[in-house]
């Protein structure tokens, strides 16, 4: 929509997304999305970094003619996904002279997604540089910060970190920079939980190898550029630590009262105990905000009626998101109402393999829940705070 | 011997194998990988994988 100066001689010339309000068919963007494309005019090279959504093609090469940009010799692809490489098609049929600077990896996926003839790409290895005449452009590799094939460029007379997808944020703004901080940042956390959480382990690799280096700006591809970066890098290190903190994250979903009785009670004796509480019904939530709330609590409540045999679907969903993105959760509980019997305990633990979690007794009611149901939460609610205190998470 | 689960795609390293690909003798425990050891599948880095429960 703009072409807007980072530095003498770098550009934003991607595409501003503001009404999209659904990501990979299942994340809510409540702010839209950028999909950022840098422009590089060294003295000698021209180089695009990143291309924006094949939707949005039209807006990067108008961007391209307004920048008055005849000729460009490389784009580097830091990460194959559509929203990032798609357009990569586009700019070869209308500069048919660039080549395309990448990764093995990432060679072979453009092939893969988007058709790319494979000699137009020119591999390049992990650390290595080009020259852009007064300019020199550095590649890192950062394997399984998202993707295997994901790498940073980083523009050394610039100091700037071309991130890619790397502490992004979906946030639409007409402004080039991080302005609007506090919903910047909320974007960028809920980016980090609903895409990066998964991969913390690599993530702090990279934060190391971060800090290695002389940078003065984060230019991401989705959202705006961080032109002070401590904020952005000092949250990441804390998303991505191992501790956890005095919380519980209550899930659930309630049919006819009596699993949110049961919820309701846990709530009000976590509380009563000092412990903070985040419930999600999960009727009609917002599947960014239950990410969010899962990237530092210690434990996870689990709320289920029984639907025939086994969990609400709802809960079934929600808990396979869960499990998905590993959150670092070190304690669990499954509560819930049920009918007549059913396989709903089972069901839950079963489809939650890759989160390691000490588990409490489960609570269940048949039916509406009496005062022995009611006790057993306050039990519950007893038993969490006593793993909160041996984790020394309680002073 | 431990085996150790890619938390990404969940292949498997089985030290009684090894990865022969790239001249991990069989026997070869996962601790001993060389440090810039990957996941044959995706290319993880050694810090991806968990014991196998």
């Amino acid at each position: 929509m703009a072409v807007r100066e980072l530095k003498p001689g770098v550009y934003s010339v991607g595409a501003i997304d503001w009404h999209r309000r659904l990501f990979d068919e299942l994340i809510p963007l409540p702010h839209g999305t950028s999909y950022n494309s840098y422009l590089i005019k060294g003295s000698e090279k021209t180089v695009l970094v990143d291309t924006v959504d094949p939707s949005r093609e039209h807006e990067l090469l108008s961007n391209l003619q307004k920048a008055g940009v005849n000729r460009i010799d490389y784009i580097v692809a830091n990460h194959a996904e559509q929203d990032h490489s798609g357009t990569i098609p586009g700019i070869l049929r209308v500069y048919p002279d660039v080549m395309v600077l990448t990764n093995q990896k990432c060679s072979g996926m453009l092939v893969d997604h988007l058709g790319i003839n494979e000699e137009k790409v020119l591999t390049i290895t992990d650390r290595s540089t080009i020259s852009l005449g007064d300019r020199t452009l550095e590649f890192i590799f950062a394997p399984w910060v998202h993707w295997p094939e994901t790498m940073f460029t980083y523009s050394r007379e610039d100091k700037i970190l071309f991130s890619c997808d790397f502490l992004g944020s979906h946030f639409a703004s007409s402004s080039l920079f991080a302005n609007n901080e506090a919903k910047v940042y909320e974007g960028a956390k809920r980016y980090y939980a609903e895409i990066m959480m998964p991969f913390r382990k690599s993530i702090n690799r990279h934060l190391e190898i971060i800090k290695g280096l002389d940078v003065e700006m984060i230019a991401p591809s989705h959202g705006p550029v961080y032109e002070e970066t401590e904020t952005i890098l000092s949250m990441c290190r804390e998303w991505v630590s191992d501790s956890v903190n005095n919380k519980v994250v209550i899930i659930y979903v309630s049919m006819h009262g009596s699993t949110e009785k049961m919820v309701s009670r846990l709530i009000e004796t976590l509380i009563e105990r000092g412990i903070s509480v985040r419930p999600f019904n999960l009727t009609g939530a917002d599947m960014g905000e239950l990410a969010i709330s899962l990237i530092d609590p210690a434990t996870i409540v689990i709320a289920s009626p029984t639907v025939l045999a086994g969990a609400h679907p709802e809960v079934a969903y929600a808990v396979s998101l869960v499990n998905a993105l590993r959150p670092k959760l070190k304690f669990g509980a499954i509560i819930g109402s049920y009918g007549w019997a059913g396989k709903m305990v089972e069901q839950i633990t079963a489809m939650m393999s890759s989160l390691k979690l000490d588990m409490f007794e489960p609570v269940l009611a048949k039916g509406h829940p009496g005062e022995t149901d009611l006790q057993a939460i306050d039990h519950l609610a007893d038993e969490i705070l006593q793993k909160h205190r041996d984790a020394g998470l309680i002073k | 011997m431990q085996r150790y689960v890619c938390i990404v795609c969940g292949y498997i390293y089985d030290p009684e194998i090894g990865d022969p690909d790239v001249g991990i003798e069989p026997g070869t425990p996962f601790e001993e990988l060389p440090d810039d050891w990957v996941c044959p599948e995706c290319g993880a880095a050694k810090d991806l994988f968990e014991k196998e429960a």
